[in-house]
């Protein structure tokens, strides 16, 4: 292949200085590995899966200790005791509240802000999600405040949900109420993000090509100044999301100066979308495994799919799309390939579980510094329903969430209580968020 | 709701109203109709299709529910109302008349109103074309931009157009990549081979006479292409065209030899070469011999045979070479030479930013971009790097990320024309879905744009332009879905003759079907029942149409009932399916959604979808579908959507032409939301024409939400109205669309934003209750 390696024009947001070697999946994670070295950080991520689950096959008859687990979350069984699954909990933002259909719109907007948004084709209004309110504390110390991940594309022509705009549907972060956060998709793209694109520079070239971006964004920011003045204020909000993009952007530029490491990944630069689900879902997580491990981020939300998917899993000899699939009115037939759908994408997410859990640091392992939280913003996905919305939480969060269990709250328990209760141990400590009544006892308590 | 903008204007109607005292009154032409033939279904109680009629029975709801009342309205005027087997009432054509006379008063002394557009940026596509065009340089937003997203099913909606961090790295990776390939000023590598071959599997064999291969090109250049053709045919087989493709666009043919060389080989084997210009990024190359007919019908081992067949093995890649002849970017760069002196070194900057920012520059401007030369000077690199830097910076900035229109008052709600130079840019973002040429550009600095003959003048010319073809990728291609085409996978179990060729000749016919009605200026009427169509000669036989030989489009007669207009398309029938079968009910929205502008109401939840597993085998579709509708909740809905559907039967799910679904034969009859009854697809495109209004209707309000990159909002209604009169006097000819949205109010004119009315576009799906 012909490269630009011996080029020396092309770089960005790469790191200044000498490649550290971290070994995938090895023990020797250069920050928190070594003993006696600073404790390990605690990370949060999202998994969201679309249109809801077969709930007889989730739910145990149980509740407390964690026995046998239902046929969709039998992948996680050899991980039982790093799994906390949650009950009755709601979004009540996601219903219609008088705005009509649109649940699959409006329940993975609101999913991360507890906003019940606006419904418009063309004019979005969400919340802050707390993924954000997240970054902006924990995120200070690390070079990407947050990843955002997916592995489908966006729809490109027609409509996403009766009058909600695809906005709605394509992203689950939310920098602010206007300004949603597309997922990555592409392995190779986040690769090249993460580990940068090979270029191997000479430091002259380096701190040369430094000075250059810091004088593009410059005059770009006092372009940008100059022009909104003479602005509304609909207009200066989007210039105003421009600039706090560029403003990123030299955090992250600087931080890569400063924290002057390279990371080799040991893994080959992916060249593209792999056609296989699970193997797109495989390498993804891989990077992500990295990402925290390498302590690049704290704070990762990955939208598996989009809610109102029509993808077939032929991978498991399904040849519907999963939404249609979804509206089984108590078909057997249907609700089995919906139940196969649930299960398979459990087994992806447990691989990444296994991942988590084989990466040693501190006193323990990767997964039990995570919360990582497994979910969907409706239960059933026939009938719309956004009560008792299915959540699970991989990871001990530092020896602050009691695993092995089930825990059912009361009827109509608020989903932003947990997540109160999740800034909480991630240091962005917040005395309402969305719909919340309070932190969400008992996630410590045996 | 009611702004105060809004508000006093109802108030002057509402007096009007009151006026009016010696004709017909609400209560004599509108009342009786509404108690005798509205109220017995559409009361409290029964409530039919979730809609009570009672708060519309009183002469104020005209002010006070406009909206649920053009709703209204718009199922009278189009006979869905009173339904079938209800009786019509001679009143009903004096209520509707007397209704429309009020409501055109009304608007009439409601200051008019433009709207608001949002500083839009530049989607993926008008990325792409804007660097085309300004820098001649190929690069493929789409490969690294993430996915704009859709409003009002079109990706060019300001509002929803962001920027996000991941957006802004990649705004800055792209303009750091397009100004070293445009200025070119680093030497190129040494030239290197990639190869790929199908020894090492890096080639995927598309047909027995056709290889693909996916690579990276890094940089611009020339390249030696050599394919390898193992083996030898017959020696009385003819020779044939081999072709070179790049994603998906035929490069080079050559001519080559099939039989036997008569030199002997133990293993026969040749190469062909080509010297091409290949652009730096991720590319698909496909080398074919076209219109192979020597391999029809061979079995693969066979066809793989050196001793029976010559066939594509490899493509092999050497460069990049110096091409001849100096990139095309330099020389819209180097307007002189910049070693010339500062002088020139404005020249060229000056003349970088005012296209790149389609607007004039100041000197101060010029000034600030100078730095970049001193910068890079001070660094120990050239002036040419210094242009370079500066161009980056260019592209980054927000006058060439976004379109930015101004208002002489931010705060002030009056409307005033935007400038001559925002006009140029909404014209040819609007036709050419990139940045003006110097030609628009000169007419809009010299102040004439808004001289309606000019303005005119223009539009002709840039819709003869190849450029314009950009509406029918963009507008087409969102309005009729065909962009999802590539998003669905007809299960291969079902449908094996489907693959990418397929899909691609389906959408082009679409696209080209489009291109030439705007071209032709033809009537709209042809998007539904044209006698001709665009197809090469696999999709001819896919559609059993005979005598189309060889792989380009060309304009087809159709001579039978099988296909004509969009709805017979393979593209339209596809992308309005489920991947194992038809859906009448995706059908019937997808025709009420884009072509009747009437879409329904979402389906409410836990509605019983259709029992998939019995379909073919204990029940015909329409059986199912008809036991569907006996449930009330549903047929309100399905009364209309269903019967369209039906009428599209006879095309299964990837668009071919049956006669039988599964054991059971097509039965093709519906009904149209206006009452006329079809039994063939013949017969349903003749009767849609009675819906031509409606139809047009539907396309202005898409094309319209398209040019001006916002939703339609009330104030836009008399906008509408007015350009759908104009075309139904002219019987509807494509291209007077097009003049009368660039000549219309809201493309022409902005305002600025009250601070106190931030009214928001209303949802379009309006709940009557």
């Amino acid at each position: 292949m012909i490269t630009r390696k011996h080029l020396d024009r092309r770089t960005f947001l790469r790191g200044v200085g000498t490649a550290v070697s971290l070994p995938f999946l090895d023990a020797m994670v250069p920050a928190f590995a070594a003993p006696g070295a600073a404790r390990p950080p605690l990370r949060m991520a999202f998994v969201y899966v679309p249109n809801g689950i077969d709930m007889r096959n989730w739910n145990p008859a149980y509740e407390g200790p964690l026995g046998e687990l239902p046929r969709i979350l039998k992948s996680l069984e050899p991980f039982k005791d790093d799994i906390l699954l949650l009950g009755n909990l709601t979004h009540n933002t996601g219903r219609a509240l008088l705005d009509g259909a649109g649940d699959h719109g409006r329940c993975c907007g609101s999913y991360l802000t507890g906003v019940h948004v606006k419904k418009s084709t063309s004019d979005i209004r969400n919340g802050v999600s707390m993924d954000q309110l997240v970054a902006r504390e924990a995120g200070r110390a690390t070079r990407f405040p947050s990843l955002e991940l997916g592995l489908e594309d966006a729809r490109q022509s027609g409509d996403c949900d009766s009058g909600y705009s695809c906005a709605y549907t394509n992203n689950l972060a939310w920098r602010s109420e206007t300004q949603p956060l597309p997922p990555v998709l592409n392995p190779r793209d986040l690769f090249e993000r993460l580990f940068g694109d090979g270029a191997d520079l000479s430091p002259e070239a380096r701190a040369r090509n430094a000075r250059y971006r810091r004088s593009v964004l410059d005059f770009v920011t006092e372009d940008t100044k100059k022009l909104e003045s003479g602005l509304g204020a609909t207009d200066r909000r989007k210039l105003d999301e421009y600039l706090s993009s560029i403003r990123e952007v030299e955090r992250q530029i600087e931080k890569a100066e400063s924290d002057n490491q390279q990371i080799d990944p040991h893994m080959p630069k992916p060249y593209g979308v792999p056609a296989d689900f699970a193997e797109h879902y495989r390498l993804m997580t891989n990077m992500m495994t990295i990402a925290f491990q390498a302590d690049l981020t704290r704070v990762m939300t990955f939208l598996v799919t989009h809610e109102g998917t029509s993808r077939a899993y032929r991978e498991i000899g399904i040849s519907d799309g999963h939404h249609p699939l979804t509206h089984h009115r108590n078909n057997p037939d249907m609700m089995e390939k919906v139940a196969q759908i649930n299960t398979y994408h459990v087994q992806q997410f447990a691989a990444w579980v296994e991942k988590l859990k084989a990466v040693k640091e501190g006193d323990g392992t990767l997964l039990d510094h995570s919360m990582i939280v497994y979910g969907a913003g409706l239960s059933d996905g026939n009938r719309h329903l956004h009560e008792d919305l299915p959540t699970v939480i991989a990871g001990k969060a530092r020896g602050t969430i009691k695993t092995g269990r089930r825990v059912v709250y009361r009827r109509e328990t608020p989903m932003c209580n947990l997540f109160l209760s999740m800034m909480d141990r991630m240091g962005a400590r917040m005395e309402h968020f969305g719909d919340a009544t309070g932190k969400l006892e008992g996630l410590d308590l045996a | 709701m009611g702004s105060p903008l809004r508000t006093i204007p109802w108030l002057i109607a509402a007096c009007a109203l009151a006026r009016a005292a010696t004709g017909p009154t609400f209560d004599s032409a509108v009342g009786p109709v509404l108690a005798k033939t509205c109220t017995p279904c559409h009361n409290a109680s029964l409530a039919s299709g979730a809609m009570d009629i009672a708060p519309f029975t009183q002469a104020d709801s005209l002010k006070l529910n406009r909206e649920g009342w053009d709703i209204i309205l718009e199922r009278l005027r189009a006979r869905e109302m009173p339904p079938a087997g209800v009786p019509h009432p001679a009143a009903l054509d004096a209520a509707i008349q007397y209704l429309t006379a009020e409501f055109d008063k009304a608007d009439r002394s409601v200051k008019p109103d433009p709207g608001r557009v949002t500083a839009r940026r530049l989607n993926r596509t008008e990325y792409t074309n804007t660097i085309r065009d300004l820098l001649a340089v190929e690069f493929r937003a789409e490969k690294s931009f993430p996915t704009d997203d859709l409003g009002d099913g079109f990706d060019n909606i300001a509002d929803v157009l962001t920027i996000s961090p991941v957006l802004m790295e990649k705004y800055l990776a792209a303009a750091q990549q397009i100004a070293a390939r445009a200025v070119a000023a680093d030497p190129l590598p040494k030239p290197l081979k990639i190869e790929f071959a199908a020894k090492d599997k890096k080639i995927r064999r598309v047909d027995l006479s056709t290889i693909e291969a996916e690579g990276r090109i890094d940089f611009d250049g020339e390249y030696t292409v050599r394919i390898g053709l193992p083996g030898e045919r017959a020696p009385d087989a003819k020779p044939v065209t081999l072709g070179f493709w790049i994603d998906g666009r035929l490069l080079a043919t050559k001519q080559v030899e099939t039989k036997p060389s008569g030199l002997v080989y133990f293993s026969p084997y040749s190469e062909e070469e080509m010297r091409l210009f290949l652009p730096e990024g991720d590319h698909v190359f496909r080398a074919a011999f076209i219109g192979d007919d020597f391999v029809r019908g061979m079995a693969p081992a066979d066809a793989y045979s050196s001793k029976k067949n010559k066939f594509l093995d490899s493509i092999t890649l050497l460069g990049p070479f110096a091409p001849k002849d100096p990139p095309p970017s330099r020389a819209k760069i180097f307007l002189c030479d910049p070693s010339a002196g500062s002088a020139c070194v404005d020249r060229i900057l000056a003349n970088l930013a005012h296209h790149a920012w389609r607007r004039p520059v100041t000197k101060a401007e010029v000034a600030s971009l100078g730095r970049f030369v001193a910068l890079a000077k001070a660094n120990g690199q050239d002036t040419a790097h210094g242009i370079e830097l500066a161009l980056e910076a260019m592209l980054v900035s927000p006058d060439f990320l976004f379109r930015i229109e101004h208002d002489p008052n931010p705060a002030d709600g009056a409307p005033h024309p935007v400038s001559d130079v925002e006009l140029a840019s909404r014209l040819s973002y609007f036709l050419w879905s990139s940045m003006p040429d110097d030609a628009l550009m000169a007419v809009a600095e010299a102040g004439k744009l808004h001289d309606p003959a000019v303005l005119d003048a223009q539009v002709k010319r840039m819709m003869a332009d190849p450029k314009s073809s950009a509406l029918a990728g963009n507008f087409a291609g969102q309005w009729l879905e065909l962009r999802s085409l590539n998003a669905i996978k007809p299960d291969p179990q079902k449908f094996p003759q489907w693959n990418s060729e397929l899909r691609d000749a389906m959408k082009q016919e679409t696209s080209l079907f489009f291109d030439y009605i705007l071209r032709q200026n033809r009537p709209m009427g042809e998007f539904l029942d044209a006698r001709y169509t665009f197809l090469n000669e696999p999709l001819a036989k896919y559609y059993g149409i005979a005598g189309v030989q060889g792989p380009e489009f060309r304009k087809v007669d159709l001579t039978t009932e099988e296909r004509g207009g969009i709805l017979s398309q393979a593209s339209v029938l596809t992308v309005s399916s489920y991947p194992t079968r038809t859906s009448v009910v995706i059908r019937g929205k997808f025709i009420l959604d884009n072509i009747l502008g009437s879409p329904p109401p979402p389906p409410p939840p836990d509605v019983p979808q259709l029992d998939e597993a019995s379909v073919g085998a204990t029940a015909s579709l329409r059986q199912q579908m008809e036991k569907h509708r006996a449930d009330p909740m549903c047929a309100t809905c399905h009364n209309k959507m269903d019967p369209l559907g039906f009428g599209l039967e006879n095309y299964d799910a990837i668009g071919r032409w049956r006669t039988m679904d599964g054991r059971f034969p097509v039965d093709a009859t519906g009904v149209l939301p206006n009452g006329k009854a079809f039994a063939t697809p013949g017969e349903m495109r003749a009767a849609m024409r009675s819906q031509l209004p409606e139809f047009a209707r539907c396309v202005t309000e898409k094309m319209m939400t398209y040019a001006l990159g916002r939703g339609i909002a009330p104030n836009d209604r008399r906008t509408v109205d007015a350009i759908t009169r104009r075309l139904a006097a002219q019987q509807y000819p494509f291209q007077t669309l097009i003049y009368e949205i660039v000549h219309s109010l809201p493309f022409q004119s902005r305002r600025g934003e009250p601070v106190s009315t931030l009214a928001a576009p209303r949802p379009k799906e309006i709940a009557l209750r």
